[in-house]
């Protein structure tokens, strides 16, 4: 593979724990079960950093574009549109490289050098926020006016309406738009691979790119398919029913 | 993933994107945006084999120069005015004393921008197949999409299954993961050799034709599910009236679904637009030399990453900016009065 | 006393003059209702007392003071507020919408907001529905516990906004009965509605507002049975008619 050849020396660790083995090419998969089941964890592992990260940053990037006002918002909004406007992969690129991010070693139990997961976390992270900002901007802007004024007609000072009353059921209407993100940033982690951090995909690869074998390239793909698959099946499952438990009987007006 | 909500809100959040600029910076990208497109057309003319061979049939042999190889092309603005002007900053810079932010950021502009000018007619070969991996697995996409949407509302128990069976797989893995299977696993790169995608200009190669094959499959399960919660965002009362005067289930399809819900659903078509240009960007890993991987190609040969990439991500932004702003116009163009998504979406 | 005076009240939006040179004055314990064609400014006169809209000019006093050396926060704790549409906060119980001023605004301790708020809910008879989310509750239900949100915060004066306007005809009732006990029971109420029915039987003035002006005001009686003008005339009339 050609894709920044130069940057994806992969962990010298990987080569420890992956196992050569000749055999059927199921097998492969089998005796490899650990090695992909740690790229697993690895790639929960971004997903919940970068969420994080993205809530963190998008939650108030979201109340900034509402209601905040002159250089910040603009500054917000503008951030916010290159964000959502750059591949996910030019911004891993560019966090990875054009950031000083200390080379800090490696993760013994994930086998994942830290620079890397960094940059990868800071790129799916901070467009997540671009678009959770988006989220929630349109949540804000969903509820209806009476709300605030009702709030401010019992002597809430407009931040206590804001916190009180506005962000409480804005939060509630953005959970499907972030359920969604999750999805997206789950599935976006296999973009880690241009800078070789040791993810799920990325050790697909390394395992099926060693000559001997290349014929488990179908297996091993479909493997690590079924295994995102699962991932986003389950979670979306899990925070569909999760919002269905703590819906608030929402009036249509 | 699996219920209306979901998708609406996909909608909703990838919808915005030129939205909420103001429209004086509305009408700055739109300006910007039409001296890019020209370059970028005039770069693409001049390097195009097809115009190179109708010219010199014409007695122009050196009009259009499609044997200039990529590696060598030169840019029409040069760099060196740029440079010129980073060393001249640069030297003011240094007389001042390490401490002047502002003006490092100067030159570092000036340096950007020279370098810019001499990468962009690579930049600008890369563009063109990211432009044309997008058109075309959009528009094979749709084809699929509006059938899969049709069965997944209109069709019975089994065809709705199957169709919903499809846009989950397909939107529950990785795109670089389904192009990994095609390209890796199926080993479609030599069955699209053999059928002669050979890339010599101008016939695509074969690992282009397997990216198309991957983002149309892939582009269809997403249009679907817009075109499907636009089908499903039709009042009932038009399917009952539809009947009534006659039409049957085809029909009604035909003339009074179709032509509402794919107004309703081009919000949703213009997300998918601008994110099959961003995420064409994955076509790299299976080798096309689009505009990321043409980026890669400088980076490995200047070691310069940082500027490139922030330059190729420039080049992103303008595809996707004009995208978005032409959509618009689309929408406004194709749009009825009393018929619109915003209306139609609570 | 004089609770509420308004003087000269002047107030436009983008140069269409809504208000102009309003002045009226309120006893403590009166009930006023204003009534006019829609347009005529009755819904903004009401928001200028408690500034959620802010006047151009003139001078509004509440017991004795200008609302403009108020705090506008403090104002709107004396000054309750009913509106057309309730807006009940939609992620919070019905007590939850009582006891969120009373904890914030107030700085009541938890036990006691509750308390206060489930006496005002009895007040206004729902105490079976304090657990209720308002879009469990039919809209009679959700307007009255508007209203007790709004006198929980112990207001010197109420505002009513059309309180009845997005009701149902048979849900009507019990909001205007509420409405009834606290006039009887001494409240001084500030009512822009069109019940005529309410305004004969509560009020102490009614006020014939349009154009921006105050047309007419007197007791209900008169304007009813001897309108001296002939827009007060034809504006009532369409409602006695009916009757």
């Amino acid at each position: 593979m050609v894709v920044s050849g130069a940057l994806r020396s992969l962990d010298p660790a990987l080569t420890r724990t992956a196992i050569v083995l000749q055999s059927g090419d199921w097998g492969v998969v089998a005796s490899n079960f650990d090695f992909l089941l740690v790229g697993t964890a690895v790639t929960i592992l971004l997903t919940v950093s970068s969420l994080v990260l993205g809530f963190l940053a998008g939650f108030p990037a979201g109340a900034i574009e509402v209601y905040g006002t002159g250089r910040l918002r603009g500054l917000v909004a503008g951030a916010g549109v290159v964000l959502r406007g750059t591949p996910i992969v030019v911004l891993m690129m560019l966090f990875y490289l054009g950031l000083p991010i200390p080379q800090l070693g490696t993760v013994p139990g994930l086998e994942i050098r830290v620079s890397p997961f960094i940059a990868a976390t800071l790129a799916l992270g901070l467009r997540s926020a671009a678009y959770q900002g988006q989220v929630f901007r349109g949540a804000i802007q969903s509820i209806d006016d009476g709300q605030m004024e009702a709030a401010r007609a019992i002597g809430l000072p407009r931040r206590g309406a804001v916190r009180h009353v506005i962000f409480p059921q804005a939060v509630r209407r953005a959970l499907p738009g972030f359920q969604n993100e999750f999805t997206i940033v789950l599935k976006d982690t296999s973009v880690a691979i241009a800078i070789g951090l040791a993810e799920l995909l990325t050790r697909a690869e390394y395992l099926f790119v060693q000559p001997e074998r290349s014929t488990a390239m179908f297996e091993l793909i479909l493997a690590v398919s079924a295994i995102y698959f699962v991932l986003t099946f389950a979670t979306n499952r899990t925070l569909d029913r999760l919002q269905t438990r703590y819906a608030i009987p929402e009036g249509d007006g | 993933m699996t219920d209306g909500n979901t998708t609406d809100d996909l909608a909703d959040e990838r919808a915005s994107l030129v939205e909420q600029v103001p429209e004086r910076r509305r009408i700055a990208i739109a300006i910007v945006g039409a001296v890019f497109w020209t370059w970028l057309l005039a770069r693409w003319a001049y390097h195009n084999a097809l115009l190179d061979v109708i010219a010199t049939a014409l007695g122009f042999p050196d009009l259009i120069r499609s044997e200039v190889p990529v590696l060598v092309r030169q840019g029409w603005i040069p760099g060196g005015p740029f440079r010129a002007v980073a060393d001249a900053v640069a030297g003011v810079a240094n007389a001042l004393g390490p401490a002047d932010v502002l003006l490092e950021w100067l030159v570092w502009l000036a340096d950007l921008a020279a370098f810019a000018a001499t990468i962009a007619p690579k930049l600008a070969d890369g563009a063109f197949i990211t432009v044309y991996l997008t058109v075309v697995s959009l528009l094979l996409g749709l084809v699929i999409a509006v059938p899969l949407a049709v069965a997944r509302v209109y069709g019975g128990r089994v065809l709705s299954t199957l169709s919903l069976g499809y846009t989950e797989l397909i939107r529950g893995t990785p795109l670089l993961a389904q192009l990994f299977f095609l390209w890796y696993a199926l080993q479609l790169g030599s069955v699209a050799r053999a059928i002669g995608f050979t890339g010599e200009p101008p016939i695509p190669q074969a690992a282009a034709m397997v990216a198309v094959v991957g983002f149309t499959i892939n582009s269809a399960a997403y249009q679907a599910e817009y075109i499907r919660s636009a089908l499903q965002s039709i009042d009932a009362g038009q399917l009952t009236a539809a009947r009534a005067v006659g039409l049957d289930m085809r029909g009604t399809i035909r003339h009074v679904v179709l032509p509402q819900g794919l107004r309703l659903a081009i919000p949703g078509w213009t997300n998918e637009f601008v994110y099959l240009i961003k995420y064409s960007s994955l076509a790299a890993f299976i080798t096309v030399p689009e505009l990321f991987r043409a980026a890669e190609g400088v980076g490995s040969d200047t070691f310069r990453y940082t500027k490139v990439y922030v330059i190729v991500g420039l080049f992103y932004l303008a595809l996707v900016l004009t995208t978005a702003l032409a959509m618009g116009r689309f929408e406004a163009a194709v749009s009825i009065p009393g018929l619109d998504s915003s209306g139609n979406q609570e | 006393m004089t609770l509420l005076e308004l003087e000269d009240i002047e107030k436009a939006y983008e140069n269409e003059e809504v208000l102009h040179g309003v002045s009226l004055g309120m006893e403590q314990g009166d009930v006023e209702v204003l009534v006019g064609p829609s347009g005529a400014g009755k819904s903004t006169l009401l928001r200028c007392v408690n500034r959620l809209t802010e006047i151009d000019a003139g001078t509004i006093r509440l017991a004795g003071e200008s609302i403009h050396d108020l705090d506008s926060n403090d104002l709107r704790q004396r000054v309750g507020m009913v509106f057309q549409d309730f807006n009940l906060f939609a992620h919070r119980t019905a007590r939850g919408n009582v006891t969120l001023g009373l904890e914030e605004v107030l700085g009541m301790d938890h036990d006691e907001a509750v308390e206060r708020a489930e006496a005002h809910l009895d007040q206004v008879g729902l105490a079976e529905q304090a657990d209720s989310y308002p879009a469990e509750l039919s809209g009679g239900q959700q307007q009255r516990v508007g209203i007790a949100r709004a006198l929980a915060m112990d207001p010197e004066l109420m505002l009513f906004d059309e309180p009845t306007s997005s009701l149902d005809p048979e849900l009507i009732g019990d909001v205007l009965a509420v409405m009834n006990d606290l006039a009887a029971e001494g409240m001084t109420m500030l009512c822009v509605t069109h019940e005529m029915g309410f305004a004969r039987s509560a009020a102490d003035t009614l006020t014939m507002l349009d154009g921006g002006r105050i047309v007419e005001r007197g007791p209900p009686e008169r304007l009813f049975e001897n309108p001296q003008h002939e827009r007060t005339e034809s504006f009532l009339g369409q409602f006695t008619d009916f009757e």
